[in-house]
C-alpha cells in the first residue's frame, strides 16, 4: 500500500508533468518582426527623386569564435569537392562581420505615412539564386521580397534536398539530383528569417529573409551594407545575425534626409552573441529572435 | 504449441526492437525528410545510400522486413495455434504494423508534423508491446507456469501495480517521443516538454521501483516473477543514467556543426533502453497475471 506521503508526491509530480506538457503545447506563435502578414493590397509608392540611402558597417568586437570543421564523410562527393568544409556562422575579417541581414523594420516617411502601408515599391528586385555548391549554400544569408522567385541550383555531383522550414509560410522540401534543372520557390509572407537546410547533409544551413519592401541588404566581407532608394523619413533599422542560441538582432533609429544618407553602424560582440566574455556588456536594445530554427 | 512458433515470435520482437533503434537514428540524424517521396525513395526501390539517405531508407528497409516477418508470424500462429485469442493477437500485430507503415508514410508526405511523428513513435512502442506479448504467450513458461499458487492479497494488488507501472512507462515513452520530435538536433528542447519528461522519469522510477520492491519482498523466491523484476530494475537504473547523459549531450548539440556521433549514440541508446524497460515490465505484468490468484475472499465476493 502506498503511504499518504508517497501518494501526495506522486500526485504532485503527475500534476507538474501535465502542466508542463500543457504549457509546451500552447507554443507561442509570437513573431517580433512586425512584418509577417500576408501581402495585402496597400498603397503603391511612387519615386519622387529625393530618395536617399542608409549605409553602415557591422563590426564584431572580441575574440572571434573559431569555425568548426564539418565531417562530410557521409557523402564522398562532398568530401572530394569540399575537403576542408567549416561552419560559416562567424564570417569575421579584420573585425568586420559578414552575413548580417540589415533591414528597415518600420518607419515613417516625410508625409507621415508608414513604410508598412505600402505594398508596391519602384524597381524590380533582381534575381535571387541559392546555389548548393561544395555541399554548402551560396549565399549563406540572403534577402528576397514576398513572392520573389528564388532560383535554386545544384552545382554538386550529388543529390540534395532543399528544405525551407519557415514559421509563417508553408514548409517546402524538394529533392534535387545532380544535373537536375533549377527549382523555383516563392514565399508569400514576410518572415525574418527562414532557415533552409538539407536533410541529406545536416550541416548545410542557410537563411532567407522575406520582406514586403526592398530596403534590406546582407553585409559583405568588409561588413558594409547599403539600403538604396529609401524615401526621406525616420526608420527603425535592424541588423540580424544568426549567432547566439536563437539568433541576435540589434536595432537603431535612423533619419534619412531628402536626397541624403543615413548612417547605421552596428556592433556585435562575444557577450551579445552568447559567447564567453570577461566583460558584462548590456546592449542598449537587443531582442533575441524567436523564429530561428 | 511448438518451440518454433515461440522462437519466431521472439525473432519478430527482436526485429521490432532493432527497428525502434533504426527509427531513433532517423530522428537523431534529422534524416526524416532526407528522402522526400514515399513509398518509393527518389522513385526507386533502392537509392544510393549516401548522407542521411542511409538512415531514412535503411529504416524503411528494416520496417519492410519487420512487416514481412509479422505477416509470416500471423499466418504461422493462425495455422499452428489453437488459442483463438492468440490468433487474434497475431492479426492485431499485422494491423498495427500496417498502420505504422502508413503513419511513417504520412510523416514524409506531411513534412513531419509533430502530432503524426509522435503518433508514429508511440505506435512503434505499442507494436513492440504486442510482439513481446506474443513471444510471452507462445513460450513454454506461459503454457506451463510454475505450480506454486501465489496469492495476491495485498492492496493494491501486485497485478494492479504492474499494470500501473506499464501505463506510466508508456506515457513516459510518448512524452519522450514527443520531446524528441519537437526539436531537431540544432534546436533547443522545449522546456515544458523537457520538464514533463523529467517528471515522467521520476514517476516511472517511483512506480516501477515500488512494484519491483513488492514483487521481490513478497515473491522473491519465485524466479518466474523475480527475474523480470530484477531485469526491469537494472534496465531502469541504466535508463536513468542514459537519460542524464543524453540530455547533457543534446543540450550542447545546437552549437555543433552537425549531429555528432556521441550525441546520436547516447540518445538512441536512451530510446532503446526505454523500449527494453517497457519490454521487461510487459513480461513482469503478464507473468504476474499468469501466476497470481486473488485471495479466497476475492473469489467469494466474485461468486456472490
Amino acid at each position: 500500500m502506498l503511504s499518504k506521503h508517497a501518494r501526495l508526491w506522486l500526485g504532485l509530480i503527475a500534476l507538474v508533468s501535465l502542466l508542463s506538457l500543457a504549457s509546451s503545447c500552447s507554443k507561442s506563435s509570437e513573431d517580433d518582426t512586425g512584418d509577417n502578414g500576408p501581402t495585402e493590397a496597400g498603397k503603391a509608392y511612387t519615386a519622387k527623386g529625393n530618395e536617399g540611402t542608409i549605409s553602415g558597417v557591422v563590426t564584431y568586437n572580441g575574440a572571434v569564435p573559431e569555425s568548426k570543421k564539418i565531417d562530410t564523410s557521409a557523402d564522398a562527393a562532398c568530401t572530394s569537392k569540399s575537403p576542408n568544409l567549416t561552419t560559416e556562422e562567424w564570417a569575421v575579417k579584420d573585425g568586420k562581420l559578414a552575413n548580417t541581414y540589415v533591414y528597415i523594420k518600420e518607419g515613417t516617411l516625410a508625409d507621415n505615412s508608414k513604410v508598412s502601408a505600402y505594398s508596391t515599391w519602384p524597381g524590380t528586385p533582381g534575381a535571387a539564386t541559392l546555389d548548393q555548391n561544395g555541399c554548402h549554400y551560396k549565399p549563406h544569408v540572403m534577402g528576397v521580397m514576398v513572392n520573389q522567385a528564388i532560383t535554386i541550383t545544384n552545382s554538386d555531383p550529388t543529390t540534395h534536398n532543399i528544405h525551407f522550414t519557415p514559421k509563417s509560410n508553408p514548409d517546402w522540401n524538394q529533392s534535387q539530383p545532380n544535373g537536375a534543372a533549377p527549382l523555383t520557390h516563392k514565399l508569400a509572407r514576410a518572415e525574418i528569417l527562414v532557415p533552409v537546410k538539407c536533410n541529406q547533409h545536416p550541416w548545410m544551413k542557410s537563411y532567407v529573409a522575406v520582406s514586403k519592401h526592398p530596403f534590406f541588404a546582407v553585409t559583405a566581407e568588409d561588413g558594409s551594407f547599403t539600403l538604396k532608394g529609401v524615401p526621406p523619413g525616420k526608420y527603425t533599422v535592424v541588423a540580424w545575425h544568426e549567432g547566439g542560441a536563437t539568433g541576435t538582432e540589434k536595432t537603431m533609429e535612423v533619419t534619412v534626409p531628402a536626397s541624403g544618407a543615413g548612417k547605421a553602424d552596428f556592433s556585435f560582440g562575444a557577450a551579445a552573441m552568447g559567447q564567453p566574455s570577461s566583460l558584462t556588456v548590456v546592449p542598449a536594445i537587443e531582442f533575441p529572435m524567436l523564429n530561428k530554427h | 504449441m511448438s518451440k518454433g512458433v515461440h522462437r519466431f515470435a521472439v525473432l519478430v520482437a527482436g526485429a521490432t526492437f532493432f527497428l525502434i533503434i533504426a527509427g531513433a537514428n532517423v530522428t537523431s540524424h534529422d534524416a526524416g525528410l532526407a528522402v522526400p517521396d514515399w513509398p518509393l525513395s527518389f522513385g526507386k526501390f533502392f537509392p544510393k545510400m549516401v548522407g542521411n539517405v542511409f538512415w531514412e531508407h535503411g529504416h524503411r528497409m528494416i520496417a519492410t522486413g519487420v512487416g514481412m516477418l509479422t505477416i509470416a508470424l500471423a499466418l504461422i500462429i493462425q495455422f499452428k495455434e489453437r488459442r483463438t485469442w492468440v490468433k487474434r493477437l497475431g492479426w492485431t500485430a499485422l494491423a498495427a504494423v500496417i498502420a505504422q507503415g502508413l503513419l511513417g508514410g504520412l510523416t514524409v508526405k506531411l513534412l513531419l508534423p509533430l502530432a503524426v511523428s509522435a503518433a508514429h513513435a508511440t505506435l512503434a512502442q505499442l507494436f513492440f508491446l504486442i510482439t513481446v506479448s506474443l513471444a510471452v504467450f507462445t513460450s513454454r513458461s506461459w503454457i506451463e507456469p510454475p505450480d506454486t499458487a501465489v496469492e495476491d492479497s495485498d492492496a493494491p494488488s501486485t497485478r494492479s501495480l504492474t499494470v500501473l507501472a506499464l501505463i506510466v512507462i508508456l506515457v513516459q515513452l510518448v512524452l519522450g517521443a514527443t520531446l524528441r520530435h519537437s526539436a531537431t538536433w540544432d534546436e533547443e528542447l522545449p522546456f515544458g516538454l523537457l520538464l514533463a519528461h523529467i517528471g515522467g522519469a521520476i514517476t516511472v522510477a517511483l512506480v516501477l521501483g515500488f512494484t519491483v520492491t513488492r514483487v521481490l519482498r513478497r515473491h522473491g523466491t519465485e524466479k518466474y516473477l523475480a527475474r523480470p523484476a530484477l531485469i526491469a530494475t537494472g534496465l531502469l537504473i541504466t535508463q536513468l543514467g542514459l537519460g542524464v547523459a543524453a540530455y547533457l549531450a543534446r543540450r550542447a548539440s545546437p552549437s555543433d556543426p552537425q549531429p555528432l556521433t556521441y550525441m546520436v549514440s547516447l540518445t538512441v541508446a536512451h530510446v532503446a533502453c526505454g523500449a527494453l524497460v517497457f519490454a521487461a515490465t510487459i513480461v513482469l505484468m503478464l507473468r504476474a497475471f499468469r501466476l497470481m490468484r486473488g485471495t479466497q475472499r476475492d473469489y467469494a465476493l466474485a461468486a456472490a
